[in-house]
């Protein structure tokens, strides 16, 4: 997996802020952790980032104060916020934020908007290396020690949400809405087959895990 | 229809009327004694015939002939009409047979003449007649002139005095016409400029319709518009001012949500996550327990700030039972458990209490003098020492916390009673806090109707009076007790 991707995260809750990062570096990216606004503008002025997760509400400078001065550096934000207000949100997107949380949020949906603004701003990956299986996504292309491996579509796309969240677990029903979409509502069997046959075709029978009550997981 | 032109129509109608039924009025009265008075000339003409003729009558009784009656008659008549060298005046003379004498009308006389008949001897009647286009006016009686009747008849043209009023309303209705147009037009503007004010205090109204509280009439005249326009002024500004107080109430409140949200949200966010993360990933020992730590941690600041918002909600909502107590013995009581907590920051607590006795909700005031001592701890160094007074002053009673800490710089001094004001974030969070300890205080103050003061100094430390006013707290809650 492609490690580069370096991510700021702008959080003056301590805890929250080491939560996200430690979601974040499971997935293999790089994070750095700043606790206000002045620190933020600071770090985007000297460092080169990926994405900014910028909570709204943080001491010296806001958020959105915040947004206006980090605009012309063209790098890709996600609002993190407390208040579940229209307002904020249209202020926040007409700021020229990405995307917008609402906390409490899922880590899963986190990781997953990160990766969608990244892939809008070209900057998702082409190709996922895990042990000795590559995975060209540009091509649907999978390959095991360098020889080409035939995936039915659904084998393909729950091999793809797999690598992508790579030692995180996640449930049947997960797997299902990430895959297929939510109309096999509820037939976890299919999950279950499919993992099978991955585990069968790409040799992964010890690495991706079962976790007992929620699902599946692929672990280094 | 418009007020202004309701008052334009109105006045012009009366005026219209009055105008014009005068003017009538006048013509008719001017016209009725010309007409008068030409009767009256013509009757004393009549007479001067009459009396003419009576001159005669002897000589005709010497004479007593018929025919020499006619033509001295005739020669009367000729004279005088002669004498009266005017077309208008006509004299005809018969006898009681109606048989024409003389006559020099330039008109057929009309049949029916009911002033001929039963006509006394000394008496004039006369009647006005229209004849062809001419009026008339007959004037008749008769003459016994040997047993013999004639009657005398001498007429006058009247017409000029009709043609005279006819003159004088086509001159009126010329005048009449011109004093209308000037009235019309003189009256437009008055009734424009008398009603501008309200049109002003229309298009006002309508502004502060659309939301424009701030909108006032400009309007400075002493009559009763200008009262209407200076009440209506004042009630715009209680509304104004309403609507201010409801308005910042609601932003406040709103300010009030959105720190709620954010105070729930913040530990809720981290302990979801950490559960989560402890979850579905692979991880190590001491993640596991820096994870539990925050979920615990998390977890009881949630619970410090929930049962601070009902505090705050309950504040807001209930009547409480007052009761006479004594200011230093709730502090006496308190005593023990505040030394215990000064302990552990090595804090010396002094009290300095005198016996002030004043309506109170007990535990209420024992919150209220927990969170300050508390705040006062907080902020203290080690060592240090807090203060508590209790004395009175005039016709106050005041509750004194002082202390010798870090004390709060001017910018935060108007604020840290607002809910959810945190001075140093991180010192606040640390302790639990949530911002919400002095704006329990100020709503506990505010039920005991009392002030709070507060006097700091960075680095010298922060006094903080609650000022009760004794009379006040103890008339309002004596009245609302003795209702109970």
């Amino acid at each position: 997996m492609d490690g580069n991707k370096k991510i700021l995260i702008v959080e003056d809750d301590v805890n929250i802020s080491n939560i996200i990062k430690m979601n974040l570096t499971i997935v293999n990216y790089e994070t750095t952790e700043v606790y206000d606004g002045l620190e933020a503008l600071d770090a985007i002025k000297n460092g080169k980032f990926d994405l900014i997760l910028l909570d709204v509400m943080i001491p010296r400078l806001d958020g959105f104060a915040l947004m206006e001065k980090i605009r012309s550096f063209r790098i890709p934000v996600i609002f993190l916020t407390a208040r579940n207000s229209v307002f904020d949100k249209v202020n926040g997107l007409k700021l020229g934020a990405d995307d917008y949380m609402v906390k409490p949020f899922e880590a899963l949906e986190l990781l997953a908007r990160i990766e969608t603004v990244l892939r809008r701003y070209g900057k998702g990956e082409t190709a996922i290396t895990f042990k000795a299986i590559t995975v060209y996504l540009d091509k649907r292309e999978v390959t095991l020690d360098e020889t080409p491996i035939e995936l039915t579509p659904k084998e393909y796309e729950l091999l793809v949400v797999l690598l992508k969240n790579k030692n995180i677990a996640l449930t049947r029903e997960q797997f299902l809405d990430k895959v297929w979409g939510g109309e096999y509502y509820g037939e976890t069997r299919t999950v279950d087959m499919h993992i099978k046959s991955l585990r069968k075709k790409l040799n992964l029978q010890d690495s991706i895990r079962t976790i007992y009550k929620i699902g599946y997981r692929l672990e280094d | 229809m418009k007020f202004w032109q309701k008052i334009y129509l109105f006045s012009i109608l009366t005026f219209v009327m009055i105008f014009n039924a005068a003017s009538v009025m006048v013509i008719e009265r001017n016209h009725s004694q010309m007409l008068q008075q030409e009767i009256n000339n013509t009757l004393s003409a009549n007479m001067s015939v009459n009396s003419s003729v009576n001159a005669i009558i002897p000589i005709l009784r010497i004479y007593d002939s018929i025919d020499y009656e006619k033509t001295v008659l005739t020669n009367i008549a000729k004279e005088f009409v002669d004498k009266n060298r005017d077309a208008n005046i006509f004299l005809e003379i018969i006898n009681d047979k109606k048989k024409s004498i003389y006559s020099n009308a330039d008109f057929a006389m009309p049949p029916n003449r009911g002033e001929l008949e039963a006509l006394q001897n000394d008496e004039i009647k006369y009647i006005l007649r229209d004849i062809d286009s001419r009026t008339l006016l007959f004037t008749t009686n008769v003459a016994d002139i040997n047993q013999n009747k004639y009657i005398f008849t001498y007429m006058k043209d009247v017409t000029p005095i009709y043609a005279e009023r006819m003159e004088q309303y086509r001159f009126f209705w010329k005048i009449d016409l011109g004093a209308c147009l000037f009235f019309m037009i003189v009256m437009f503007f008055i009734s424009k400029r008398l009603t501008k004010p309200i049109d002003q205090m229309v298009k006002t109204a309508k502004v502060i319709a659309q939301g424009d509280f701030s909108e006032r009439v400009q309007l400075k005249s002493k009559d009763e518009i200008g009262v209407l326009a200076a009440n209506f002024n004042d009630m715009a500004a209680v509304v104004e001012d309403k609507i201010n107080i409801l308005e910042r109430n609601n932003s406040e409140k709103q300010r009030f949500i959105n720190n709620i949200t954010h105070e729930l949200k913040t530990p809720l966010t981290s302990i979801i996550g950490y559960a989560n993360y402890l979850r579905v990933t692979k991880y190590k020992e001491d993640t596991f327990l820096d994870g539990l730590n925050v979920i615990y941690n998390e977890g009881k600041r949630l619970e410090s700030l929930s049962s601070k918002l009902m505090d705050l909600i309950l504040l807001n909502e209930d009547q409480f039972a007052m009761t006479q107590e004594s200011l230093r013995e709730i502090i006496l009581e308190m005593e023990p458990s505040l030394i215990l907590k000064s302990r552990e920051k090595q804090v010396q607590i002094h009290l300095e209490c005198e016996d002030c006795r004043l309506w109170l909700e007990k535990d209420l005031m024992k919150i209220l003098i927990f969170n300050f001592v508390d705040n006062a701890l907080k902020a203290s160094y080690a060592q240090g020492s807090i203060t508590i007074r209790a004395y009175t002053r005039e016709e106050t009673c005041i509750l004194e916390v002082a202390d010798q800490g870090t004390g709060i710089s001017g910018e935060h001094l108007d604020k840290i009673f607002e809910p959810f004001y945190m001075a140093d974030k991180a010192r606040t969070k640390s302790n639990n806090g949530a911002g919400l300890g002095l704006s329990i205080c100020q709503s506990i103050a505010n039920i005991h109707h009392a002030v709070i003061e507060v006097e700091s100094e960075v680095n010298q430390g922060t006094t903080i009076k609650v000022i009760f006013t004794k009379a006040g707290a103890c008339r309002e809650v004596g009245e609302w007790q003795s209702f109970e």
